[in-house]
């Protein structure tokens, strides 16, 4: 009987011990400096562990188990080494998760949206933004696509860049040398990631004519300040795997 | 001996009192007992603490500032990660943040929002915001989106595309124009052949344009003539007020239903704003049914 007693009441002390060390750990998390966790094998460890379930229940569902994201709905690839917003440090991810994308909370990313350039009025937000016709569109493909490397109507992707830089507004959000900007989420369009579609010109004529809009909700409030941490630290192991040459 | 077989045999014995059980139930109780009383002193919330919290930086009259908050702050105003912040920087934004915080339970005493129109904005759009959460944080599941895509097909059809001529008679001409029209279901027109019939190009259209815009330069009633065209096709003749109207088809690409993957975002984002005004009107009609709303006669 002694011995059962023993046995139920270190088990008990295990758990005791278990729990306060989780708990130690996760303060531990939470007090360190984001960006520096990652350096820091143990603690990575034990917080990749916990945001792992949490992926699965919140974000898996869009992105996927492998997080690899699903470019038909415009959904990111959380594995590459690309980020539309921030710079892909540990804390830019605790905030969209936090916050979200054009998610209606106030500390969202809602700075901007791709106007619908093939609608009669491209943007709700901004009046001042008009429509372009099919042959201008196609134009600013021609200029996209010959700025990517690729073979274009040179006559059309002069016309396309002027419309760039003038008429079009394209520059305000993608910067004049195309290559976006993560303050606002605008992609980089000369680089080879492509958000939606397969960067085919049919597939930026429906981004341009049809605009674009990605959502990402925002679970402040849903999921705990730690489980928040924990799951950005998964997400940001996902771009940079033990070994990489991002693993720093 | 004899006691101590009695103990084993009592053990299981509910009805009879047994010491070594009591003590281990006790026990057990005590242990639980410490291991929630722990538990709750880590994470209590809503209760008056010594010790801040490891996810917030400060408490100030017991309400948390949020670590989260703190560093996002440090970043937008110095650009730097925590352990590149200097001291100064740190106490700079801890500071400043303590400050808001102690406005902010001042301006709850003095009720400001009574006064101020910004307070009483901001105080809306926060409960707005607070009452559509449900709608903000859900994930709603595929089958619900494609239902949603599926009950609003008009929401998600890609713009039309035409080119198409308009071409303008002498309000007299009937007879000519209706060998222009016979001319032109055999032949693409050109301008030598539609001033044969005493015709010219109203200039209105003549580019490739989004339907849209092909409305806006046609006009309602010539509009609704060459949507339906097909490509080469030529209309009936129209009477307007500036002669009789004839249009020819070069090229109608006709609206498309978007497929899903495509329209996705876009579905996402009217199905999650369609919940969040269901949520908000039921709200309000909650919160009128609750109050004591008196109006005065002459509004009633």
């Amino acid at each position: 009987m002694r011995i059962i007693a023993s046995l139920v009441l270190a088990v008990c002390m295990v758990a005791a011990v278990l729990l306060l060390r989780g708990r130690y750990l996760e303060a531990h998390v939470l007090r360190a400096d984001p960006g520096s966790i990652p350096s820091d094998a143990a603690l990575m460890s034990f917080a990749t562990g916990r945001g792992r379930p949490l992926f699965d229940a919140h974000c898996a569902s869009c992105h996927g188990l492998a997080g690899r994201g699903d470019r038909a709905k415009g959904i990111p690839d959380l594995t590459d080494d690309d980020w539309l917003y921030g710079t892909g440090q540990v804390i830019d991810i605790e905030r969209v998760i936090d916050y979200g994308i054009r998610s209606h909370h106030p500390k969202a990313w809602n700075l901007a949206i791709m106007p619908a350039f093939g609608r009669p009025r491209p943007s709700e937000a901004d009046a001042k933004i008009t429509a372009l016709a099919p042959p201008q569109i196609r134009d600013l493909i021609e200029f996209i696509v010959h700025e990517q490397g690729r073979n274009a109507d040179g006559a059309a992707s002069a016309r396309g860049a002027s419309l760039y830089l003038g008429a079009g507004g394209c520059f305000d959000c993608h910067t004049t040398d195309l290559r976006g900007d993560a303050a606002i989420g605008a992609p980089n369009l000369i680089d080879k990631v492509t958000l939606y579609g397969d960067g085919s010109r049919q597939a930026l004529f429906m981004s341009i004519a049809n605009g674009r809009q990605g959502v990402c909700p925002a679970w402040f409030g849903q999921i705990s300040p730690a489980g928040t941490r924990e799951l950005a630290l998964y997400v940001y192991s996902l771009s940079h795997p033990v070994g990489s040459k991002h693993d720093k | 001996m004899t006691s101590s077989l009695l103990e084993v045999g009592t053990w299981r014995d509910l009805t009879k009192v047994n010491s070594k059980r009591s003590f281990f139930l006790a026990v057990c109780g005590a242990v639980i007992g410490l291991l929630l009383a722990g538990y709750a002193l880590f994470t209590a919330r809503g209760t008056s603490t010594l010790m801040v919290p490891a996810e917030d930086v400060a408490l100030v009259n017991q309400q948390p500032i949020s670590r989260s908050d703190y560093l996002m702050q440090l970043q937008n105003l110095y650009n730097v990660e925590l352990s590149h912040a200097t001291g100064e920087q740190r106490q700079k934004v801890l500071n400043d943040m303590i400050r808001e915080e102690l406005f902010v339970q001042r301006g709850k005493e003095l009720d400001v929002a009574s006064t101020d129109p910004d307070v009483r904005n901001a105080l809306v759009n926060a409960v707005e915001l607070e009452i559509a959460s449900d709608a903000i944080t859900s994930q709603p599941t595929e089958a619900a989106l494609r239902s949603y895509y599926q009950a609003h097909p008009e929401r998600y059809a890609s713009e039309g595309i035409m080119t198409v001529e308009d071409y303008v008679f002498p309000a007299n001409a009937a007879a000519a124009v209706s060998l222009a029209i016979d001319a032109l279901k055999i032949q693409a027109p050109t301008p030598d052949l539609i001033a044969r019939f005493g015709g010219k190009s109203s200039g209105k259209v003549g580019d490739e344009e989004f339907y849209f815009a092909a409305k806006i330069h046609l006009g309602d009633r010539l509009f609704e003539a060459a949507r339906s065209l097909p490509q080469g096709g030529v209309s009936a003749p129209t009477d307007m007020a500036d002669g009789i109207h004839v249009l020819y088809m070069h090229k109608n690409v006709k609206p498309a239903l978007l497929d899903f993957g495509a329209a996705r975002d876009k579905v996402l984002s009217d199905y999650r704003n369609e919940r969040i005004r269901h949520l908000t009107t039921g709200d309000e009609a909650f919160l009128r049914k609750r109050a004591n709303i008196l109006i005065a006669d002459d509004l009633r």
